[in-house]
């Protein structure tokens, strides 16, 4: 029992980290970032590629930098340019954007399911209430809460954090401040697509890599933001949190409806609040 | 030096034109009103250098420097600060949140969070509640000490009388005047000649998006002012 609610707290835990990516950039960008599970995808081959070499260690911190970096690149030559444009358009471009980098990597690294090893300092086990969890799920866990934490207080005490919330909501009256709205959202977007890398990354022992290991994630990070209300942190956080626990029992106890359990529960949420747990923040 | 100049400025929503070969300037210390009935225009003079509204022709100066290509920062960082029509309030900002994003480009000058406080005390009282939570004239309060905070060589106030009991544009029309007596070049929008009168030194008067006169407000009446503006 203890242990299905852990496992489920590492799978809301890494939907987590990829759904605040996706709120922070349709904050700024008001774009739903299709590709975001192919950057999650694409930040676990990077890191296998790395950890052949470095470890796992260096190739967290290359992951997500790379990712970052792609972050950077996607917003000034697709988000930007497109701002102003049908959002239909941004939503075509990002998914014909999955598409490339999944083949991408399908040409690098093949179709065929790969695995990256645990990092050696986090193989152990720890027996909590009786029965055996491995550390490094618990790390999972403990970097989901520190992302959420660090969010926060960069959201909340930073002079940029004041830029990001303000342009959310409004960034002509930002601007007009002096504050250069689309610099703020680069940055926005370059930690959004580096937390899909770290996501990526931290996954990638958990799960075989493979070049569609984003789509279901995605899905269920789609979910995640919905749910919580599109454009909330805190609603994010607390609906991974569910989503995470419901996809988990799901596999357990009714594995032959557990894709569409979150779903569901998704469509229970709307239809008892149409606007997420947020509500209204929209 | 000029702080604010339009020469011959045409201005466009999309295609539409708005405003036509618009000129008037704005010097150091000065005190410009800009009059002109509803819908005229004189939000989209406020518009074309916030980049919001599409300069086409002409020119205009800001901080002594030619421009024509606008972002919405390009005012604030040659210390013009707007308080813009409707005030702008971000709803999801406390009232001090609000006030800090108004010193993101602040030049170095008097103007703090403590001296805003001090002008309007209000604002102390209320600063963790959020902006859009306080009355219409406490937002316009905010407004203006969100100006302030950028420390501007120039204020331009877009009709900042706009559905304000008399009594508080009364207070407004004394903090613009000792605003401008400290040195802050103020243009005033407005279409009331009342506090017009009591603030500016110069007034332009806009009809059809075009500027039809110009001139000294010494000695000139609310009744002259009012007819000169109905043309
Ligand atoms: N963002 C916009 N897009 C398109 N047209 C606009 C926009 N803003 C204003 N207009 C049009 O431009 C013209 C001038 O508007 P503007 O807001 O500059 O007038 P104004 O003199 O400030 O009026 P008011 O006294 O009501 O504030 C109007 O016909 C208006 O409909
Ligand atoms: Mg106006």
């Amino acid at each position: 029992m203890l242990i299905n609610i852990l496992n489920g707290l590492v799978y809301g835990g890494l939907l987590y980290i990829l759904a605040v990516g996706l709120v922070l950039i349709f904050g700024l960008r008001r774009v739903v970032n299709f590709a975001h599970g192919s950057l999650f995808m694409v930040g676990g081959y990077v890191a296998f590629a790395v950890a052949a070499y470095g470890g796992f260690w260096l190739a967290l911190v290359v992951s997500v930098a790379v990712l970052a970096v792609l972050g950077v690149v996607l917003d000034r030559l697709v988000f930007r340019p497109l701002q102003h444009e049908d959002p239909i358009a941004t939503v075509l471009v990002t998914f014909g954007l999955l598409l490339v980098l999944e083949d991408v990597v399908k040409t690098i690294w093949g179709k065929d399911f790969l695995s990256m090893p645990t990092p050696t300092a986090l193989a152990g086990t720890v027996t909590i209430a009786g029965e055996i969890f491995p550390v490094y799920r618990l790390m999972v866990i403990l970097v989901a809460v520190l992302v959420a934490a660090g969010l926060t207080l960069w959201l909340r005490a930073s002079r940029i954090g004041l830029y990001v919330r303000a342009s959310s909501v409004d960034p002509v009256t930002t601007g007009m401040q002096g504050v250069d709205t689309d610099r703020v959202s680069a940055v926005v977007v370059a930690i959004g697509a580096g937390l899909a890398g770290l996501s990526g990354t931290i996954a990638a022992p958990l799960m075989a890599l493979s070049p569609s290991m984003g789509s279901f994630i995605l899905i269920d990070s789609f979910i995640v933001v919905v749910v919580g209300g599109l454009g909330s942190f805190s609603g994010a956080f607390l609906a991974a949190l569910l989503i995470g626990q419901v996809h988990n029992f799901g596999v357990v106890y009714i594995p032959w409806a557990s894709s569409m359990i979150p779903f569901l529960l998704m469509v229970g949420v709307l239809i008892w609040r149409p606007t997420g747990f947020a509500g209204g923040r929209a | 030096m000029s702080l604010l100049a339009f020469r011959d400025v045409d201005s466009f929503y999309g295609r539409a034109q708005v405003l036509h070969g618009v000129s008037f300037e704005i010097g150091e210390q000065e005190r410009v009103a800009i009059l002109g009935r509803n819908g005229v225009g004189k939000t989209t003079i406020v518009n074309s250098f916030l980049g919001i509204a599409t300069v086409r022709r002409g020119e205009v100066e800001m901080a002594g420097a030619r421009t024509r290509r606008f972002r919405h920062f390009t005012a604030a960082r040659s210390g013009i600060a707007v308080v813009p029509q409707g005030r702008r309030i971000v709803p999801t900002l406390t009232v001090r949140e609000n006030l800090l994003l108004g010193a993101s480009v602040s030049r170095a000058g008097a103007w703090s969070i403590e001296r805003v406080f001090g002008l309007f005390p209000i604002l102390r009282e209320r600063a963790d509640t959020p902006g859009t939570a306080l009355s219409g004239g406490q937002q316009q309060m905010l407004a203006i000490g969100r100006a302030l905070m950028a420390n501007p060589r120039l204020l331009v106030l877009d009709e900042p009388s706009e559905g304000l009991a008399p009594v508080i544009v009364d207070e407004l029309a004394e903090i613009f005047r000792r605003l401008a007596a400290e040195g802050t070049g103020i243009l005033l929008i407005e279409q009331n000649f009342g506090l017009v009168r009591r603030v500016a030194d110069r007034y332009y008067v806009l009809s059809k998006g075009a500027i039809i006169e110009t001139g000294a407000l010494a000695g000139l009446s609310v009744e002259t002012l009012k007819k000169h503006v109905a043309v």
